[in-house]
């Protein structure tokens, strides 16, 4: 008897290869898209000398939620493993205990098992995490760096551990059972309704046996639901959360530029302007290049030409300078202490390089995401900031004593004079480092009587049209020329989607881990219930029977967890991972695709072990 | 169709091999037998004689090896899974020694689950459970689980499925082998009752009292049939 517990687990082969499997590919998949969302960090964070401040916030969030959410569900389904694999040991505990060996030496027996198969479950998958991102990140980043080691011994432990307790929890349940109620099948099996029906409605009987199976077995059906919810919670999350963020963060650069707009410049200018754009997707523009040049100047004969042509519809003029500017701190009142000492400072006299854009506030090319307002005609001393001039320079920071930071309760100066913030905006241009301004103060503040650049929107933006404006603009100015932005901005957008095309890679090894898992999950239910269908396949049910059966009970409670999963998904979603999210009919489209896909993809794979049921002897299943 | 319309269950030249790893057992050789409509057998021998297999493959859950069986008019021998579904469902009621009731159904859900495969009126299906509650005196008993009942009672549900849709053909594996002699009695009352109505039954049993019902006694000696008696 002392090798009870290695021979039990040889003699149970399937049951057994079946659970180690399950708890290796939980362990494994999660360990790997850790690792995976780690290095598409690392990768954002590297990005994040291109992307602006608050688009690679935007991305660290997403992958940060992932992360956490992947955790929980490999930590949910180990746990569930467990549990599965010791309650279907009830009846065993019930028979050992019944034939005399003491309670104390059983509950040893199938401690033994379990740590067995626990330990070796979770060794296997942290090997298999490993590898598997081995694999992944060569053919994803081309070069495989070393990853975070500690990740391995991190999920090992938790795992091993929920998976241990939870195990442990109907041994524990058994062990405080008499033998006789131990081995009875209301036990073992979960029964836990009693029925005071009549046996037949009108429904079909498929359904029926379906569905009492699912509501006699309630404590496994909601166990399953809740795995299930967890793993559409996450699906949700990596899928609607993806597309919303990557289409929201995409409008946030393509918004900042009308479609069908056009610059004039002077070459230098107009070059110098494409550089500061196409920084944002790792593009270089020249630090030493003097924006205040008088040679730079637009004569106001050319606006005025301009804005006699029909083809024009706005011309945004601009006066873009680069700044040394200054945080200017301000201070808040405690409301329940209006004294001196009731007041606290927010943040200090930090400094930095600003492009300062003046604009004019009613003819504005392009509307940005901003935070707080953009500039209003009444304004003429207030500014907005680029993401990234606030994150840099209006964050609180510990080592300069800075405890509270709000760009918009604070100012921003520049040619001795200050401006107050009213809003932060995303902008590609020189990364977000930006701070727009009115254009007439700006004026005035500098001595520049002209602007150096023309947004120019154009009711039709065809060659021929711009080669009408160049024609007219040279007359006027030979040294100007006409600029499109679209290549640049398209250089951005296209560098935002890869980037996300990166980090949507982690929903779809989400979706093939969470299948695989659940295919094993339902491997295990299916064996617990396959004594039962044996029966019923030898009074007469067809195997279509049993392959419809458990296929309804799978939908049910796929349907159930996915209404549960997108109803949380969506609340993360859209209340934390991108608040303000622009969600089109075709953003719909795609997440409706993407869920639609996943549920009929872990649909028919839970099919499987239904299927190879179904295909089994009758006599085979019984003994 | 088959050429043996007088009998309930003929074989021809019956075998089942079983492998096990590189050793091959041979449970039945070459069993041919021809039973009549509306008798009562006895199928007795040793354990490990191959009564179990043979009612299996009689019941088409099993399959042979080699021979040919025809069973109320059917060849099982060459019927796919779906046809003999739909054979066990209609033609046949099977009573396994170790009862096999459905454990997430209670004894009524249990009685009626064959007749629901056969699409029979709601109505019907309720008047035939009360019915079989009755005959079986488990009116008591028609909300409980399985593992709420004796083992005469479930052996008396296992009955009841069995007769639900009204079989021509009863197998019955060691129906008494777990039970103790009272509920013993009970179940040969059953048995006497299906005597009585003119159904084919066929007893895997160590029983006298059993065998004693029997119209014909067959003993199955090492996988063969050795004797056949009257």
């Amino acid at each position: 008897m002392s090798n009870f517990p290695t021979n039990d687990l040889l003699r149970r082969k399937l049951q057994t290869s079946l659970t180690i499997a399950t708890l290796t590919l939980s362990v494994s998949s999660t360990l790997f898209l850790l690792l995976f969302s780690s290095r598409l960090g690392i990768n954002t964070t590297s990005t994040a000398v291109t992307l602006t401040m608050g688009i690679t916030g935007a991305l660290s969030t997403f992958t940060f939620f992932v992360g956490v959410l992947v955790f929980a569900v490999g930590a949910v389904l180990s746990s569930f493993i467990a549990f599965l694999m010791m309650a279907q040991r009830t009846r065993d505990f019930g028979l050992i205990n019944a034939a005399g060996c003491p309670n104390s030496l059983v509950a040893g027996y199938f401690i033994t098992e379990l740590l067995a198969v626990t330990l070796t479950g979770c060794g296997l998958g942290v090997a298999f995490g490993f590898l598997t991102d081995f694999g992944v990140s060569n053919w994803v980043f081309s070069a495989y760096k070393l990853p975070n080691l500690w990740f391995g011994p991190g999920v090992f432990v938790t795992f091993f551990v929920f998976s241990l307790v939870f195990g442990l929890w109907p041994m524990i349940k058994a062990s405080k059972m008499t033998p006789a109620k131990a081995l009875s099948p209301t036990e073992y099996n979960g029964l836990t309704i009693g029925s005071k029906l009549r046996p037949m409605s009108r429904w079909g009987l498929t359904w029926q046996i379906a569905s009492r199976s699912m509501y006699r077995r309630q404590k496994a059906s909601i166990r399953l639901v809740i795995l299930l919810s967890t793993v559409f919670v996450l699906l949700t999350v990596s899928v609607a959360g993806g597309i919303i963020a990557r289409d929201t963060t995409t409008s946030w650069v393509q918004n900042t530029v009308d479609p069908k707009t056009i610059v004039i410049a002077t070459n230098s200018m107009g070059n110098q302007y494409e550089q500061l754009l196409s920084k944002f997707s790792g593009g270089s523009a020249n630090s030493d290049f003097n924006y205040s040049d008088p040679n730079l100047a637009i004569p106001q004969s050319v606006i005025t030409q301009l804005s006699m042509l029909p083809l024009v519809s706005l011309i945004d003029s601009r006066l873009v300078l680069n700044e040394h500017v200054s945080e200017i701190d301000n201070f808040t009142v405690d409301p329940n202490n209006h004294s001196t000492s009731g007041t606290s400072s927010v943040g200090g006299h930090r400094q930095g390089d600003s492009i300062v854009i003046g604009v004019n506030v009613d003819k504005l090319d392009g509307t940005w995401s901003v935070a707080g307002h953009f500039l209003t005609v009444n304004g003429s001393l207030d500014a907005v900031v680029g993401d990234s001039i606030a994150q840099s320079m209006y964050a609180p920071d510990e080592s300069l004593n800075i405890n509270q930071s709000n760009p918009l309760v604070q100012g921003i100066a520049f040619e001795n004079n200050t401006f107050n913030i009213v809003g932060v905006c995303v902008d590609p241009l020189n990364n977000g480092l930006v701070t727009y301004v009115s254009i007439d103060t700006l004026m005035n503040v500098t001595g520049i009587s002209s602007p150096n650049l023309l947004l120019v929107q154009l009711k039709d933006a065809s060659s021929t049209t711009i080669a009408q404006i160049k024609t007219t603009v040279q007359s006027i100015e030979p040294n100007l020329n006409v600029f499109s932005l679209d290549k640049t901005l398209q250089k951005d957008t296209n560098f935002l989607s890869s980037t996300w095309q990166t980090i949507m890679l982690l929903p779809i090894f989400t979706l093939a881990s969470a299948a695989f898992c659940l295919v094993g999950y339902m491997m295990l239910t299916v064996d617990e219930q396959h004594q039962e269908y044996a029966i019923l396949r030898a009074v007469g049910a067809k195997p279509r029977f049993v392959v419809v059966s458990l296929a309804i009970q799978s939908l049910i409670l796929l349907l159930s967890s996915f209404g549960i999963g997108i109803l949380f998904g969506t609340i993360i979603t859209v209340l934390i991972l991108m608040q303000q999210p622009i969600i089109t009919g075709f953003t719909m489209f795609q997440i409706t695709l993407w869920l639609a896909s996943a549920l009929s993809a872990i649909f028919i794979l839970s099919l499987y072990p239904a299927y190879r049921l179904a295909k089994t002897a009758v006599l085979k299943i019984m003994t | 169709m088959s050429n043996h319309p007088d009998f309930m269950v003929y074989t021809e030249a019956l075998e089942k091999v079983y492998q096990l790893g590189d050793e091959k057992i041979e449970v039945l050789k070459n069993v041919s037998l021809s039973i009549p409509k509306a008798k009562f057998i006895a199928l007795t021998g040793a354990s490990g004689s191959g009564k179990t297999t043979l009612l299996n493959i009689i019941g088409g859950i099993d399959r042979p090896s080699s021979g040919k069986i025809f069973v109320a008019d059917q060849d099982l021998t060459s019927q796919n899974e779906d046809a003999l579904s739909d054979f066990r469902c209609n033609n046949m009621g099977f009573v396994f020694q170790s009862y096999n009731l459905v454990s997430t159904l209670t004894v009524a859900e249990n009685i009626a689950f064959p007749m629901e495969w056969t699409r029979k009126p709601f109505e019907e299906i309720g008047k035939r459970v009360d019915e079989l509650l009755e005959t079986l005196g488990l009116q008591h008993r028609a909300n409980h689980f399985a593992s709420q009942l004796s083992g005469g009672e479930q052996q008396r549900v296992a009955f009841a499925r069995a007769l639900a849709n009204d079989p021509q053909l009863i197998l019955a594996d060691e129906p008494t082998g777990n039970l103790d002699a009272k509920n013993g009695n009970k179940i040969i009352q059953v048995l006497q009752l299906l005597k009585n109505q003119g159904k084919t039954v066929i007893v895997s049993t160590h029983d006298e009292q059993i065998k004693a019902l029997a119209d014909q006694v067959l003993m199955l000696e090492d996988g063969k049939l050795a004797s056949e008696n009257e």
